[in-house]
């Protein structure tokens, strides 16, 4: 057992446009809504980003086993994605890593 | 029917300077460790302890205060006590004395506690005066609120 979970997930926006979707700032919209869920003690965790998309606004991290649950509430509960209403939808959820289906020359592989 | 359990913590604030009195009331100490609740175990920790949440009672000379939290989330409670350095606008700490599931244990702890700081205090006193006025001020418990 690697201890991880690899979470594919799909941002919605209202307005896509209006934003700059970045690693690092999607990275820490995730962190901001758990530190503001589970606080200072319960809302620490790594979280690594290990595929992104920006044209489809998709990507896939992983986490330790142990958050997954809070991480799955925290991006539920997420109603805003800098300043603009939005939604993320979790695709599918495996222990092993997961790739996106479609389109493999797109990906920006970190 | 469902029984509702609840916890009682004893605590003890230790000011950073030696103070007289906290002027410190038992709605600003429950605000106070709400706040620090929400801050350290966030939203979720804060909607699991305010229902059923409340200093019982509060000793501004003695410096000890009961707190009443719900049994499910008395450890969100006693986790944050020790991280807790600012109460109010003063320096000071928690000493988490006795954590009960009756006010009445918690009453007995206390009661035992401060006797045991009245033969340590008592030595050193001289006159029979001061002694009375000592044993008052330690001893003195109204829970009326």
């Amino acid at each position: 057992m690697s201890g991880y979970q690899y979470l594919d997930v799909k941002l919605k926006l209202r307005d896509p446009d209006s934003v700059t979707l970045t690693p690092v700032f999607l990275c820490g919209c995730i962190l901001n809504s758990l530190t503001n869920i589970f606080g200072e003690i319960g809302g620490q965790t790594t979280l690594e980003i290990v595929k992104f998309s920006s044209t489809d606004k998709r990507f896939i991290f992983r986490v330790s086993e142990d958050f997954l649950k809070r991480v799955r509430i925290a991006i539920s509960l997420i109603g805003y994605y800098q300043e603009v209403p939005c939604h993320f939808q979790v695709l599918s959820t495996s222990q092993k890593p997961l790739d996106f289906e479609a389109t493999p020359e797109e990906f920006i592989a970190f | 029917m469902v029984r509702i359990k609840n916890r009682y913590i004893a605590v003890q604030i230790v000011p950073y300077t030696p103070t007289e009195t906290l002027r410190l009331n038992d709605h600003s100490l429950a605000k106070i460790l709400l706040q620090n609740v929400q801050k350290y175990h966030g939203v979720y920790g804060l909607g699991m302890i305010e229902q059923g949440f409340r200093v019982k009672y509060i000793n501004d000379r003695t410096k000890i205060a009961i707190i009443r939290c719900l049994h499910r989330g008395q450890r969100f409670v006693s986790s944050i006590l020790p991280l807790i350095t600012l109460i109010g606008d003063v320096r000071a700490k928690f000493r988490t004395l006795y954590i009960g599931a009756t006010i009445i244990q918690c009453n007995k702890f206390i009661v035992s506690h401060q006797k045991q700081f009245l033969d340590r205090a008592m030595g050193q006193m001289t006159s029979a005066k001061e002694r009375q006025d000592l044993f008052k001020r330690v001893m003195e418990f109204d829970m009326d609120r």
